[in-house]
């Protein structure tokens, strides 16, 4: 559970709990959907979302041989917007199973091979891994483990065996991508912040006022996201 | 499966998020209250003015079962005062919709949810869904909207308005990628994420090591740095 919940439950706000979900679920959507890294896995809020799903399902189940017309009205309006959530968890799931991935890229014309460099970044990244769940940090290491093996067998036994690793960090070249964190991303400004946003090195500064769109780098806002001070857009 | 699309919205998903913006709508058949996924519906009781997000409007819409209010700003007088706005003031956009007041520290909510295109909505700002609403709603409900042909024109010289304004603020876009762009709707922060981003990252790059030695000094000069590093930053750009 994140701050805004534990604070929305706080004040007692009117809006359904179902509807704060629905807020919550799209932003954190767009957010991994921009996001140059990936973002903590808000559990609570999925386990509700899916479990809201399943029962909704299992509603229009039942219903489906009502042959009412009314009824029936009323299941495709159900039916419609299922879809759209299983859309909007479905493509949340995807973009950080993205980011997991990275690009394993088998150019097949020349042998160019980018391998699998994020996810090494986030198995070796005990801050980035904390932010997995389970079936994610599970998927992740196996179909790591399936790769590497795919390459020792099919070429990295060839090699000579100092060149075997795939994390390899000799000679001031790490093998290990990560992602970039200072890429430029869009921003909203949710609450007024009173520190001045500074980057270091430059002279920029600015004052985030509510409701104000600011292009920055992702690594001097990345804390503000995470309290829910600014989204990304 | 892993999600192949790079990073940023496309535009079928900006289209997606807007039809979870709230519209008013007036029912022509009764509906009762829906216990949605994504919270209950009020009953539609015709003809009482309901709102309800934009997809369900489509879709009875679509079966005449409810005619969409168009939000006031989409009205051709009120997109002539905000075209005039947007031409006479070449260094901004028109500013979004008011926000609701929300007390420091508590839950926030931001577009699509903030009702600025039901019927109550202020009609001098343009909210961040503006293009793609306005397209879907030309599209699906023309005989609802007041002069569908005036609106559409409108909508075509407010956006190469806009856009000519995007375009003309790359010029100020440095290493530091500090820019504001308060006002700017969903489906151009989409057309214009690749290209300054793009733009920025490479000045970035390009500036790294002048500002690795700017931040040396900071580091070693301590804490009244700072009126220094703005002036040697400000020498250095001559």
């Amino acid at each position: 559970m994140d701050i805004d919940d534990i604070l929305a439950d706080v004040d007692g706000d009117s809006t359904p709990q179902e509807t704060r979900d629905l807020q919550a679920l799209t932003r954190a959507w767009v957010a991994e959907r921009v996001s140059p890294e990936i973002l903590a896995y808000p559990e609570a809020l999925l386990d509700r979302t899916v479990e809201r799903i399943r029962r909704q399902i299992e509603l229009v189940e039942t219903q489906t041989g009502n042959m009412d017309p009314r009824t029936n009205f009323r299941l495709v309006i159900i039916q419609t917007e299922l879809e759209r959530f299983k859309f909007l968890v479905r493509s949340f799931l995807r973009a950080r199973i993205a980011k997991g991935r990275g690009m394993v890229l088998l150019i097949r014309a020349g042998i160019h091979i980018q391998i699998d460099k994020h996810a090494l970044h986030i198995l070796t990244t005990p801050t980035v891994r904390a932010r997995l769940s389970a079936p994610e940090l599970q998927y992740l290491t196996q179909h790591h483990a399936l790769q590497h093996a795919h390459f020792l067998a099919s070429f990295l036994q060839n090699f000579p065996a100092q060149l075997q690793r795939l994390d390899d960090t000799a000679g001031g070249i790490s093998m290990i991508d990560s992602p970039d964190l200072d890429a430029a991303v869009f921003v909203r400004v949710l609450r007024d912040v009173e520190e001045p946003l500074v980057i270091a090195g430059t002279n920029a500064s600015v004052v985030l006022k509510r409701g104000d769109v600011w292009v920055v780098r992702y690594s001097v806002v990345s804390e503000l996201v995470a309290e829910g001070h600014v989204e990304l857009i | 499966m892993a999600l192949p699309s790079p990073p940023g919205l496309t535009p079928l998903e900006i289209a997606f998020l807007c039809e979870m913006e709230m519209v008013t709508v007036v029912p022509r058949q009764r509906l009762e209250g829906l216990e949605l996924l994504g919270g209950p519906t009020k009953p539609l009781h015709p003809p009482h003015r309901t709102s309800l997000p934009l997809w369900l409007a489509l879709l009875l819409k679509r079966q005449r079962r409810a005619n969409i209010l168009p939000p006031p700003w989409f009205h051709p007088t009120a997109l002539t005062s905000i075209l005039d706005f947007e031409r006479s003031n070449t260094d901004q956009f028109t500013p979004p919709p008011p926000l609701p007041p929300s007390p420091p520290g508590t839950a926030t909510t931001s577009p699509p949810f903030l009702s600025s295109s039901t019927a109550d909505a202020p009609d001098g700002a343009l909210p961040y869904h503006w293009l793609e609403l306005g397209e879907i709603l030309l599209d699906a409900a023309p005989d609802d909207i007041v002069d569908p042909d005036a609106v559409r024109r409108l909508m075509r010289d407010l956006r190469e308005v806009r856009m000519a304004k995007m375009r003309a603020g790359v010029a100020v876009l440095d290493g530091s990628g500090m820019v504001g762009l308060k006002g700017v709707g969903g489906m151009e922060v989409s057309e214009g994420r690749a290209f300054i981003s793009g733009v920025v990252d490479g000045l970035r790059k390009i500036g790294a090591s002048r500002e690795q030695a700017l931040r040396e000094r900071e580091a070693e000069e301590g804490d009244d740095a700072y009126e220094d590093i703005a002036e040697n930053a400000g020498e250095m750009d001559l």
